[in-house]
């Protein structure tokens, strides 16, 4: 009845009054918990109620399903971004993209799991579930949206899912997970309620099965918000106008610097280039010169974002608080629970990020990266004057076995990053589009356009 | 060779909500019940910028003659402490708001290095002891948010009681731009960084302008004492205790806070255009300087007079007032005497008080028509400023000037007080003056004093 519909057949149904929603809640209750079982997609699931024929279930998502990374927050439930430090904290009031998603009828389905606050591109840095791929259960989902990737994958119901990007975070799960990732406009979803990884950083994107999910779920999420003073004044768009809109002329650049990995992805990658070729695109090669300080610039300036950001957690006004009795003064407390709650990965972004900007440090590290940044910048402003917009892989390597992750030292995890902490830094949208694959695994495009240009990266997507 | 900087936070008053959420900027509310997600940091919340509190913080700025940025951004400025709902304080680094201003004391001009906003933290309350031996604290984060500007000057000072000087100064430069409230509690607080013989130290938190001067005072001698006993000053940070009057060690030098400032990416870049300032400007009322020429010229009171009128905004509104229709000099003189002298004695501010213009008029008029003396005017003001009805009080107290009425009281004084008398014919004027004092207590102060001035000599010439 429900088995892999589409969201666009939900939609027409709902429409039609043709769906039982008692039935579909069922359905999907029973299925999230029998995937959940099997792959810890979720860090916790809300079970949904629905009546048969509710009365009120109409508005633009007629109840759709909606994972929810657990960065962003949701009202009265659990919010803890992955880390054992936030356990217990239930906001007081929802993030606008949740409030949005609420009033269009989008039913919360549960938060997905990830790496603590974002730190990672494999999920493994979760301090609940690690999140397994569909695809081969030994593999990682990506990260760190990496539950949102999974569960996007896995469903078989229709179900969309809210994840959220500083360096990479949705493009790395949809390219492991073969499923399509957005990364918007920096400011153009409102980041009010979004637990902070890195500030000048974050988006929130969403994460879907095909295309059409992608922009219809943009349509709902985008839009200004007072709340937040980075979100964008732009006006109101319909991104569903642009899909299967003829791409002929569309001039695309493939950066040389982005092309240096696995040379069967590299082909993958081609493939689809050419195909949107023989559909009237062109493409160039083009050069972005300052990618190669891109990895080294973000990892200073997200981190030195992120140490401040974490430093509001510390067993006083939520989350954990165990240690209280036991503390001698503040600073024991702090250190106490700061100690037993972040893991290494936290412990290490938190050192790190301090460093590059303490006294005597911040000038070579932490200001110049920012220089950095503009440079970066400047090198996407540059090639936008000539290509619309740029494809290449979206990560450098295929879904990576768990006991391969293990091996890599945190430089090399960090390295996985490449190819997508660029247009992460610029503030640019991309788009993870699967495009194939490798030894059965997926492989995503990435799709790349300049600020508020989501629209051309959306209508390239759905020609792959 | 000593130096004194200062570090002076202003709690904003004159906006209606915190600086970066839409909680009311009153600190006064059960504890913890004036907050938001915002001030208290939850996570997932934001900061929006409040912009009446920038406008407050630019007139402050003008009126120190600080040139004002036309680009400005916020920074995070991190240190870890109990009464930060976030452990960062959101404030400006690299580009405050304002710089390089002026600020003229009496003997001296001072120079204001920066002005710049922040937010302050909530507020501890300490039980059982104080901040170093205290069993338990509270923490109510009422304050959280609440808009600070702080000034900061140059190592311009070389005594604490030009600092005092200073701080009265500042206090009413806010006072007339009435973006700050000096009742309410915690409204200016001042750290000082003062250096004598060797490193600079720091005195932080001190609220109370005589407790600046007595803080200073305190570190000047300690410092020297040091010195005498061959010991090195070293950089540190120290806490003024009221209580014992003594300023302890907080930390070492070592210990000192790296603040890591990163900029707060959640506000984005502030600019500040030319007309908001022109506009900002115009809205800077007639200030204690300009006052007192004006006072001078106008009322021709003394320049004395004058000062400690002008000095205090609501003093000077109400004698503007009352002078509109009374002699200016007897004005000034009861103004700048009596009600000052009861305000301070009571350590009490006129806003206050139940005093309005009409009382001290009717008060004024009476003596200019000689209805009461001198005394019983200063009585009823002296009433007003603590609270007190006089309506009662003046019914009775019309001046006794019935030169028979007067001779029958004073044959009685006289009788009583022969040895004054006596004195007197020798030649003490103290004397007299005990005898004139008899006569008006007798009289409850209603005798006109020049009578009965005339009338003991005359008796006692015979």
């Amino acid at each position: 009845m429900f088995r892999d519909i589409t969201i666009e057949e939900f939609l027409t149904r709902s429409a039609n009054d043709d769906i039982d929603y008692s039935d579909f809640a069922d359905y999907v209750n029973r299925e999230t918990e029998k995937l959940n079982k099997k792959y810890g997609f979720l860090r916790e699931v809300v079970k949904l109620e629905m009546k048969k024929n509710p009365e009120k279930i109409t508005k633009k998502m007629f109840g759709l399903p909606v994972s929810i990374k657990d960065c962003i927050c949701t009202k009265g439930i659990g919010s803890f971004a992955g880390s054992k430090i936030l356990e217990g904290y239930k906001p007081v009031f929802d993030a606008h993209v949740v409030e949005n998603l609420k009033k269009e009828n989008g039913a919360i389905l549960g938060k997905t799991n990830q790496d603590c606050f974002g730190f990672g591109t494999f999920s493994v840095y979760s301090d609940y579930e690690i999140p397994k791929n569909p695809i081969d259960s030994e593999r990682s989902c990506g990260g760190s949206s990496g539950g949102c990737g999974g569960i996007t994958k896995a469903a078989t119901f229709p179900h969309i899912s809210i994840g959220e990007s500083t360096g990479g975070s949705i493009s790395s799960p949809a390219a492991f997970c073969g499923v399509y990732g957005l990364t918007p406009t920096y400011g153009l979803v409102s980041r009010y309620g979004l637990i902070d990884y890195a500030n000048s950083l974050d988006k929130i994107g969403v994460l879907g099965k095909n295309i059409f999910d992608i922009a219809f779920s943009l349509n709902i999420i985008a839009g200004h918000d007072s709340r937040d003073s980075t979100s964008l004044k732009t006006e109101k768009k319909d991104y569903t106008k642009v899909l299967d809109k003829p791409i002929k002329g569309i001039k695309i650049g493939i950066p040389k610097e982005y092309m240096q990995v696995d040379e069967k992805i590299q082909k993958t990658v081609w493939n689809a280039v050419k195909k949107l070729e023989s559909l009237g695109a062109t493409y160039q090669e083009i050069s972005l010169e300052n990618t190669k300080y891109a990895l080294s610039a973000y990892y200073i300036i997200a981190t030195a974002e992120a140490s401040t950001n974490l430093a509001k957690y510390c067993g006083l006004r939520y989350g954990v608080q165990n240690e209280i009795a036991k503390a001698e003064s503040f600073n024991d407390h702090y250190k106490k629970i700061r100690t037993k709650n972040f893991n290494a990965e936290a412990k290490r972004r938190i050192i790190l990020g301090t460093f590059t900007r303490m006294s005597g440090y911040r000038d070579q590290y932490y200001l110049k990266a920012m220089k950095v940044r503009t440079l970066v910048i400047n090198d996407f402003k540059r090639v936008f004057k000539n290509v619309d917009i740029i494809a290449s892989p979206a990560m450098p390597i295929t879904a990576p076995k768990f006991s391969d992750i293990e091996k890599l030292t945190p430089m090399e995890h960090y390295q996985m990053d490449v190819l997508t902490v660029p247009p992460n830094l610029a503030g640019v949208p991309m788009i993870s589009v699967p495009c194939g694959f490798v030894d059965g695994l997926p492989v995503g495009l990435h799709l790349i356009a300049d600020h508020l240009q989501e629209e051309k990266i959306i209508q390239a997507a759905s020609w792959v | 060779m000593v130096k004194i900087g200062l570090e002076v936070h202003v709690a904003i008053s004159n906006v209606k909500t915190k600086m970066f959420c839409g909680c009311v900027n009153n600190v006064v509310a059960e504890p913890n019940t004036n907050v938001c997600p915002t001030c208290m940091g939850m996570p997932g919340s934001k900061p929006r910028i409040n912009k009446a509190v920038i406008d407050s913080a630019i007139k402050i700025s003008i009126a120190l003659n600080c040139k004002v940025r036309n680009k400005m951004f916020f920074s995070r400025k991190s240190y870890f402490y109990n009464d930060m709902a976030k452990n960062f304080q959101i404030s400006q680094y690299e580009v405050p708001l304002a710089e390089n201003g002026i600020v003229e004391i009496d003997s001296k001009k001072i120079r204001i290095r920066r002005v710049h906003m922040e937010e302050d933290p909530g507020k501890i309350i300490h039980i059982g002891g104080g901040i170093i031996n205290a069993d338990y604290t509270l923490i109510d984060y009422n304050r959280s948010g609440v808009p600070l500007c702080e000034i900061v000057t140059q190592p311009d000072f070389e005594t604490p009681k030009q600092a005092r000087e200073f701080l009265d100064k500042i206090s009413s430069v806010l006072e007339y731009l009435e973006v700050y409230n000096a009742l309410r509690e915690g409204a200016l607080r001042v750290d000082a960084n003062i250096s004598t013989s060797g490193e600079r130290v720091e005195i932080k938190n001190i609220s109370g302008f005589r407790d600046v001067e007595k803080a200073l005072q305190y570190e000047i001698t300690r410092q020297e004492n040091m010195t005498r006993r061959g010991q090195q000053i070293i950089q540190e940070t120290r806490t003024w205790d009221s209580g014992s009057n003594t300023t302890k060690l907080l930390r070492k030098k070592e210990h000192e806070e790296d603040y890591g400032y990163i900029t707060e990416n959640d506000l984005p870049m502030i600019t500040i255009k030319q007309s908001r300032l022109d506009e900002i400007k115009k809205q800077i009322p007639e200030m204690a300087p300009e006052k007192v020429k004006r006072y001078q010229k106008q009322y021709r009171i003394s320049k004395e007079t004058a000062i400690s009128i002008a000095h205090d905004p609501f003093l000077a509104e109400m004698f503007e007032q009352v002078v509109k229709k009374t002699d200016p000099e007897i004005t000034g003189k009861i103004f700048a005497g009596v009600l000052l002298k009861t305000l301070n004695y009571n350590n009490i501010r006129i806003q206050q008080t139940n005093i309005r213009a009409e009382d001290i008029l009717d008060i004024l008029e009476k003596l200019e028509k000689k209805q009461i003396t001198e005394r019983v005017a200063e009585l009823a003001l002296r009433k007003i400023a603590e609270g007190k009805n006089t309506e009662k009080f003046l019914r009775d107290m019309d001046t006794i000037s019935d030169k028979k009425q007067l001779k029958d009281i004073i044959k009685i004084v006289l009788k009583k007080n022969i040895k004054a008398v006596n004195d007197v014919k020798s030649g003490k004027p103290e004397a007299m003056n005990f005898l004139l004092g008899q006569v008006m207590k007798e009289t409850k102060n209603r005798a006109d004093q020049k009578t009965v001035r005339e009338i003991i000599e005359k008796y006692i010439e015979k």
